[in-house]
């Protein structure tokens, strides 16, 4: 490995704008269970993508296999200009994992856990020291690096796994639910450092189950559901797209069933709940039509105290997209 | 070209040597050893003014087995536990995965695995060289004799820790991989002696070459090794005759054995390293199957 400069100057070393991670058709199948079913997802480069999904749809699975930690039943996976199978070493250096759970060993220090790994990928010491100090810094973890590392917090040892990943500079950082097990404010801590890595041009994978946190970082979303990536963009698109903003709430102080049953009869419309004093109602309609029939109800004798277009939510789209299963 | 020190090596060691568990396995080992001494010499004492005709100093040659037997016996026990547990303890503490997206082959995760592990089987063979070095003053073994014995502690480590890295590679906890390790020992030793007993119950006298299974053999080896250095003739010798088997008869001559033998156990360590490297592999199909559970989220 040449000599450091890196932290995080990735961006200047590749073109921005390009592809940088493109899954083909991917399937991993267990046997007859299929885990993975025909993915194909294309992320930009400089790109944080957040991959969303009930347990069980397959996220670990599709993270594992871009890794390379896993064989896929079939498809393509190709990280920049390197196949994922075809250039194994290559393409490890392209990528930076942080999974889910992982270890620490006791007795290891700091500075020696980051020079462990970056011998792992062959790093000089001279380069390893000088990129330790400063991913170190970066991750807010600078005092620490004489402490042995099983003495830290979840929230810093999951910091120092990021630095980790981050040691060989690599193309495409791949995070599996990196804030599972943190508490709020080592989760901030982290969304703050993902949030700092992707200004710094680093393209992202995140995969969590924290919507509302993928919501206010990613960029652009995939959500799995049974192996199938059932929906993927940028989140406004995906909004836009799915919902539209076309679900009205219309809160109701007078009788319900006389309100319920005339928005029943209209074309067009569906009543997807009732609740004590609110519909929530779909409409295939243009707004005037929309603004028509509000008008139709109030002279049909309903008394209306509220009306509001639904606020798309990351929740919301999830919970449509998914039938709201665990 | 300056050589670089495996990545695993470096980090196995510098764990191991702040951990209190090397420093009371270090105590262990040599208060073993030091046992065997003393109850071997206090043996030799009494026996000496039976049977020995009162010349003790003739019989202090004896000392050398002894340790010897008592050293490779300590090596073989712990070299399966401390290697059946370098990959399994790894994905038990959900760290091999990480290591596995490094520019580190699975061979030469593999690899490290052994080198640390038998380093640290060094670490207990130096700290015994004052009581073994006693037995060599004493019962006036050569240095010659100390390096064989150094040689063949470093052979029996690498056969027992390739055992313990693929049994380690093969199974998901450390407990298991101890047991299997075990019984893999015992396995390769039974199976190498299947012949060699049938052959010995068909009473067709001389063995032939039955006898080139027990090449593969590391306790035949180290047998060998061992009577070579007390009577100055190789174990094998006597066991083969030219007209009943050509090649064991010339392979049993001299040193030939001891290190056609070597070879073979080296031969056989390699693959057990590379079976396991071959395991390791995630993108080996299935190596995969077997995280089914973990892969399936």
């Amino acid at each position: 490995m040449s000599a450091a400069r890196h932290p995080l100057d990735a961006s200047i070393s590749f073109s921005k704008g390009g592809g940088m991670l493109y899954i083909e058709d991917l399937t991993k199948n267990y046997g007859a269970f299929t885990a993975v079913n025909h993915l194909s997802l294309h992320i930009p480069e400089g790109d944080l993508f957040g991959f969303v999904g009930p347990n069980g749809a397959g996220k670990t699975t599709t993270i594992r296999i871009v890794c390379g930690l896993l064989k896929a039943s079939a498809g393509k996976v190709q990280i920049g200009d390197t196949a994922v199978e075809a250039g194994r070493r290559n393409m490890k250096r392209l990528i930076g994992y942080v999974p889910d759970f992982f270890g620490v060993y006791d007795n290891l220090k700091v500075r020696e856990y980051m020079d462990f790994y970056g011998s792992m990928y062959g790093m000089g010491r001279r380069d390893i020291a000088k990129l330790t100090d400063d991913l170190l810094e970066l991750v807010n973890l600078s005092d620490k690096k004489e402490f042995y590392v099983d003495t830290l917090s979840r929230g810093m040892k999951q910091r120092l796994c990021v630095a980790r990943a981050l040691l060989h500079n690599p193309r495409l950082l791949i995070l599996d639910e990196p804030s599972s097990g943190l508490d709020p404010g080592a989760r901030i801590e982290m969304k703050e450092l993902l949030k700092n890595l992707h200004s710094m041009g680093k393209t992202i994978v995140i995969s969590s189950h924290i919507l509302s946190e993928l919501s206010e970082m990613c960029t652009s979303i995939g959500i799995m559901n049974r192996g199938q990536l059932v929906a993927a963009g940028r989140i406004e698109d995906i909004m836009r797209q799915l919902s539209g903003g076309k679900r009205i709430h219309i809160r109701i102080s007078s009788d319900m069933e006389p309100a319920v049953r005339f928005l029943k009869e209209q074309a067009n419309v569906t009543v997807d709940s009732v609740r004590e004093n609110e519909v929530l109602i779909s409409y295939e309609r243009t707004d005037e039509e929309v603004c028509g029939l509000i008008g139709r109800m109030i002279q049909g004798g309903i008394i209306l105290t509220d009306f509001h277009r639904e606020e798309g939510s990351l929740e919301s789209l999830f919970m449509q997209l998914t039938g709201g299963g665990e | 070209m300056r050589l670089k020190l495996n990545p695993i090596v470096k980090k196995d060691l510098q764990v191991a040597v702040r951990s209190m568990r090397i420093s009371w396995g270090l105590f262990a080992y040599e208060a073993v050893l030091a046992l065997a001494f003393m109850f071997a010499l206090l043996f030799i004492q009494q026996e000496s003014a039976y049977v020995f005709s009162n010349n003790i100093y003739s019989y202090l040659v004896y000392l050398f087995p002894v340790l010897a037997v008592t050293q490779v016996c300590i090596v073989a026990l712990i070299v399966p536990i401390m290697t059946a547990s370098s990959i399994s303890g790894e994905k038990e503490r959900q760290t091999f995965d990480i290591m596995l997206t490094t520019c580190m082959s699975p061979f030469s995760i593999v690899l490290g695995k052994l080198a640390s592990a038998m380093i640290r089987i060094l670490f207990f063979v130096a700290a015994g060289m004052p009581v073994m070095s006693l037995a060599f003053v004493v019962g006036g073994l050569s240095w010659s004799t100390l390096f064989y014995f150094l040689l063949t502690i470093v052979l029996l480590s690498m056969f027992a820790g390739s055992v313990g890295i693929f049994c380690s590679a093969f199974c998901k906890r450390s407990i298991t991989s101890v047991i299997m390790s075990f019984v893999i020992y015992f396995i390769i030793f039974v199976l190498t002696l299947i012949p060699l007993f049938f052959k010995l119950i068909s009473n067709e006298g001389y063995l032939g070459e039955v006898l080139l299974f027990l090449l593969f053999n590391p306790i035949v080896f180290f047998v060998d090794f061992f009577v070579h250095v007390m009577t100055g003739k190789p174990f094998m010798e006597g066991a083969s005759r030219s007209d009943v088997g050509f090649l064991t008869y010339h392979l049993a001559q001299g040193k030939v054995w001891m290190f056609t033998s070597a070879s073979c156990i080296v031969l056989l360590s390699f693959i057990f390293l590379m079976l396991a490297a071959w395991k390791v592999n995630p993108l080996h199909a299935s190596a995969g199957r077997k995280r089914r559970k973990k892969g399936a989220e």
